[in-house]
């Protein structure tokens, strides 16, 4: 078994393509923290118009506590592309590349190869958070040092100490690890339906967007089945960064995402098992 | 008979002149004993309660040098205080320059016999409207401040007094004030809801202003010890 997913691993990492993903999070780090050192004050103030009206605030607010929070925020979208790019190559790639008939005349079960695929992929995605983490958040604090950080939510002003902040991250970060390994649990199962990698990850990210949408939408429509799309858990992260962590709700939404990624497994060693391999 | 009704008209007005001439001497009495602290820097805690606002009490040190510079500093850490025109300060909400005090009664407060002043500015350059002052004549100390400004509203001041009473400088003061509503766009802050799908609260009615409290308490004072104005600099920006 480790042995397989030495190999699966080797295959991820021989490929350009998957430094693409740790090269777009350096070139999105940088560039935001470029930005933020050159007028993050005055694109933080605009932001903060209300309360800056009425209150004076004063200290290192663009710290990089806050810098790394809105590198996260903007790389929502990015992330599960990024993750799509691998894992929904895991069985697609090895169906154009007509290795997928060849792997299988071993004797590997299929749903051990899901498996290990699978796993290989949420290695990767591991992987990726981590280096996230380095240049988000470390990089950004000894760039801009660091403070208490400011949280603007819709409706709320959050102030957190800056001892309190350390432990959110790494449970923020713990928890985007387990949101992205359902977009490679998803991204797995499009690429068991499909010959070319394309596909997959294009509809990876579709579903990503369109469903982020949704879970933003407040329309009375829309928020009915808000509760029901993984997209609106996913942000579960952000539940750390509240000053009281709404740790309740951000437990039931690890549950709905592990449920998820539970669902699109099942679904593909379902699918794998009976698919007729013919490349 | 004309000369009697005078007389009797006088009579009657002597007391209310007696007591708005009472009441300016003791405005300008407590206002000269505030105003007597040049600066002082003083260890705060301060807790900020406004519906919006999730804030931990915020410790540092706060500096403050006549007429209206304040200024709080926590080491590595991030301050906030209302802006200068509701200043938290005595001195900023008690008006300046030439004024008109009337006698507005008497009130008692936590214990405390205290006569209320109405103080009406001359001129209206500080944005300050009306004051209302509750005076403890014996301790020349005031305890509250209704403070009503121009464009912020109303600032109410409950102050407690401990040791430094004699320089009229309050253990604890707590800062009613009016505070605008806060709102991004959710589609930009894209928030992480509780519970999807849930419908959203109805905004309260009333208008978009509610009222914030801001407790700050003065654990030890160094007074009239000389600040330089480099101080009050924001170096952050």
């Amino acid at each position: 078994m480790i042995r397989l997913l030495l190999i699966e691993l080797y295959k991820i990492f021989r490929r350009p393509r998957t430094y693409i993903s740790f090269g777009v999070v350096t070139a999105t780090s940088l560039i935001f923290q470029l930005a933020m050192k050159a007028g993050g004050r005055e694109f933080f103030e605009f932001g903060m118009q209300d309360i800056s009206e009425q209150f004076n605030i004063q200290g290192n607010i663009i710290n990089g506590y806050l810098v790394a929070y809105l590198i996260l925020q903007s790389l929502l979208i990015q992330i599960p592309l990024l993750v799509a790019l691998v894992a929904g190559d895991a069985l697609a790639g090895e169906a154009n590349g007509g290795t997928l008939r060849l792997i299988l005349t071993r004797p590997v079960s299929r749903t051990r190869l899901v498996m290990i695929k699978f796993m290989a992929s949420s290695i990767y995605t591991i992987m990726l958070i981590v280096w996230l983490a380095v240049m988000a958040l470390f990089l950004s604090l000894l760039v801009f040092g660091d403070g208490d950080m400011i949280n603007l939510k819709s409706e709320t002003f959050i102030l957190l100490l800056k001892h309190d902040v350390m432990w959110r991250y790494a449970c923020a970060f713990g928890f985007a690890c387990l949101a992205m390994t359902t977009i490679a649990s998803l991204s797995m199962l499009l690429s068991a339906f499909a010959d070319n990698s394309i596909g997959p990850i294009i509809a990876t990210m579709g579903i990503v967007v369109v469903f982020t949408i949704l879970s933003n939408l407040e329309l009375p429509l829309f928020t009915a089945i808000n509760p029901y799309l993984f997209t609106s858990h996913m942000v579960g992260w952000k539940g750390f960064f509240d000053a009281d962590v709404p740790y309740r709700a951000i437990g039931k939404s690890a549950m709905v995402l592990f449920l998820y990624t539970s669902g699109f497994l099942a679904a593909t060693i379902l699918y794998f098992n009976k698919k007729d391999i013919t490349s | 008979m004309i000369r009697v009704l005078a007389f009797v008209f006088t009579l009657f007005l002597l007391p209310f002149t007696t007591m708005a001439s009472d009441a300016q001497e003791l405005y300008l009495t407590l206002r000269s004993k505030v105003l007597a602290v040049k600066d002082y820097t003083a260890d705060v805690r301060v807790l900020i309660d406004v519906s919006y606002m999730q804030i931990p009490t915020l410790e540092g040190i706060l500096y403050y040098k006549a007429p209206d510079k304040v200024k709080m500093v926590r080491k590595d850490g991030i301050s906030m205080l209302p802006k200068k025109n509701i200043s938290l300060t005595l001195g900023s909400l008690i008006p300046s320059g030439g004024v008109t005090v009337l006698d507005a009664g008497t009130a008692t407060i936590k214990g405390h016999n205290l006569r209320i002043l109405k103080v009406i500015p001359d001129d209206d350059k500080t944005g300050i409207v009306l004051t209302r002052i509750w005076v403890d004549e014996a301790a020349l100390l005031a305890y509250r401040t209704e403070t009503t400004t121009r464009d912020e509203g109303t600032v109410v001041l409950d102050l407690e007094y401990g040791s430094y009473a004699r320089y009229a400088l309050p253990d604890k003061v707590s800062i009613t004030m009016d505070v605008k509503e806060y709102k991004l766009p959710k589609g930009a802050t894209m928030d992480y809801s509780e519970a999807p799908g849930t419908p959203k609260k109805p905004v309260a009615a009333g208008g978009k202003n509610e009222k914030g409290r801001i407790d700050i308490t003065y654990l030890s004072y160094k007074v009239n010890k000389g600040l330089s104005d480099s101080i009050f600099a924001d170096k952050d920006k």
